[in-house]
């Protein structure tokens, strides 16, 4: 279970997460929508540790990580995979040596295993045959989905997307949220994503979350939100006609 | 940011790095990748100009040294000023404007498109992966590249001279060794590390810590290429002192 507990941060004088508490259960779905700049992909960079939070404390399967170190949050790493909002692949290195980056460097594998693994990974994203290619030379919609190999190939137990769909056409926008489902189901792994994509979130999400001034403003489920007469909320469900 | 803490944030990504230096493993291959790719890259433009300063310091030394009928000493002289201030400071410059803007937009590049973080999330260090192999680079290749620039003068010199002194290249390369001491190469070398640790600092803390996507990597080669150069010229200023004072301190030189 992933537990935020009173979170604040400030960047200067703004105040990007207010007092933030929120738990999500394992094996959940959990959609995070909200409008730029209310802290949706700060409240997940906070969870691995690449933002530390000003005050308040973040909780992951019953140990507090608020304030581990970098050596520390390794294995929060390892457990928390994160798909960036870009591909962040690395261009000097081929599709295949981005895919195995992580497995070298968190597992003691053997070569054998790692080609194994990146082949699964990849398999699963649906990519075959461009082991050998480097990022510049695949389409942007593939270099998401390499990027989404490369963090499933560690096996991780929560998955953390950040705006997986963002810059996508609506064709690999769908095959992309069906990944994300279908992953966190047969991987059986707690997923939380972030984004603006509430159709997505109401056909996938086991419960959405919407955040607005570093708070949250609403959090039920799909049937819920629905209902929901807040008028933020309603606003996004004016987007997708629901 | 103030200039305090500008200067601070530096010397703090400084000691960080060297503390990653000493205390994890260096990535060999990517540091020798850096060196190849940095040297090679700026080779043809450092010959160049190279042998144009040689070129440059035979006339302006050839115009005053003729008055004196020493026209002899033309290669020595030209070549220990080049070994001694031009040569480091021409590498430094050429260095700043290709390689250090080069580094920091790539850095940049990485850090607003999550590269950075990413590296961080697949457990490993962006400082041992891939800023330390940059910097030790920049640093390598400088010397590298102040060999062959050095090259390149004095053959831009000996020829120079024989077109318009008429002085054999024989004659030109006789007093070299004789003029140019080993305190002018030492000075030369100290110059260079001192102007590519300064260069390679700089380029990697902008680029490393850009914020504000492609604006903000655009602003970072900018104060990059500025702070570069101010410092080159502060550096060369500050070393040129330190060593007249620490030549009159311990062996009374003149």
């Amino acid at each position: 279970m992933i537990e935020f507990r009173n979170l604040v941060k400030r960047f200067g004088d703004r105040t990007i997460l207010n007092g933030l508490n929120l738990k999500i259960h394992e094996g959940e779905i959990v959609f995070i929508l909200g409008v730029s700049g209310t802290g949706k992909s700060v409240l997940l960079k906070t969870l691995v540790g690449l933002l530390s939070a000003d005050r308040g404390e973040i909780w992951i399967d019953n140990e507090e990580v608020t304030h581990f170190s970098e050596e520390q949050y390794l294995s929060i790493r390892k457990k928390c995979g994160m798909v960036f909002q870009h591909p962040a692949l690395f261009e000097s290195l081929n599709i295949f040596e981005n895919v195995a980056f992580g497995l070298r460097r968190h597992l003691t594998l053997s070569e054998e295993a790692i080609q194994n693994q990146v082949n699964e990974s990849l398999r699963l994203v649906h990519l075959v045959d461009i082991q050998n290619k480097y990022p510049a030379q695949i389409s942007y919609g593939m270099q998401k989905r390499v990027s989404l190999a490369r963090t499933i190939a560690l096996k991780p137990e929560i998955l953390l997307f950040d705006e997986p769909t963002t810059g996508l056409d609506p064709i690999t926008t769908t095959a992309v949220n069906n990944l994300i489902q279908n992953l966190s189901r047969s991987l059986k792994t707690t997923s939380i994503v972030v984004s603006h994509d509430m159709n997505c979130a109401l056909a996938i999400a086991d419960r959405i979350v919407v955040l607005d001034g570093g708070q949250i403003l609403f959090e039920g489920t799909c049937e819920q939100i629905r209902r929901s007469e807040v008028p933020l909320v309603q606003e996004f469900l004016l987007e997708v006609g629901s | 940011m103030s200039l305090v803490t500008e200067i601070g944030s530096q010397l703090l990504f400084l000691r960080k790095l060297f503390l990653t230096m000493v205390q994890k493993p260096l990535k060999i291959h990517e540091i020798f990748v850096q060196i190849w790719k940095i040297t090679v890259d700026s080779l043809l433009t450092t010959a160049m100009a190279g042998f144009f300063v040689g070129a440059i310091m035979a006339v302006q030394f050839g115009l005053p040294i003729r008055e004196f009928d020493a026209l002899a000493y033309l290669g020595g002289l030209a070549t220990s000023g080049t070994f001694r201030e031009v040569g480091p400071l021409l590498i430094a410059f050429m260095l700043s404007g290709k390689v250090g803007a080069y580094t920091s937009a790539e850095l940049g590049t990485m850090r607003v498109t999550e590269q950075i973080d990413a590296v961080r999330c697949l457990g490993a260090d962006p400082l041992q992966e891939i800023v330390l192999p940059r910097f030790l680079g920049i640093v390598i290749s400088s010397f590298f590249l102040l060999a062959a620039g050095l090259m390149m003068s004095v053959l831009g010199g000996m020829l120079m001279a024989q077109a318009f002194a008429g002085i054999e290249p024989e004659e030109y390369l006789r007093h070299i060794p004789r003029i140019l001491n080993p305190i002018s190469i030492v000075s030369g070398l100290v110059k260079c590390g001192c102007f590519s640790l300064l260069l390679a600092s700089i380029c990697t803390h902008k680029g490393y810590f850009t914020t504000g996507g492609a604006k903000g990597v655009g602003r970072s080669v900018v104060a990059t290429a500025v702070t570069t150069m101010v410092g080159i010229v502060a550096v060369d200023w500050l070393t040129s002192f330190l060593g007249e004072v620490v030549m009159i301190a311990f062996q009374g030189y003149r």
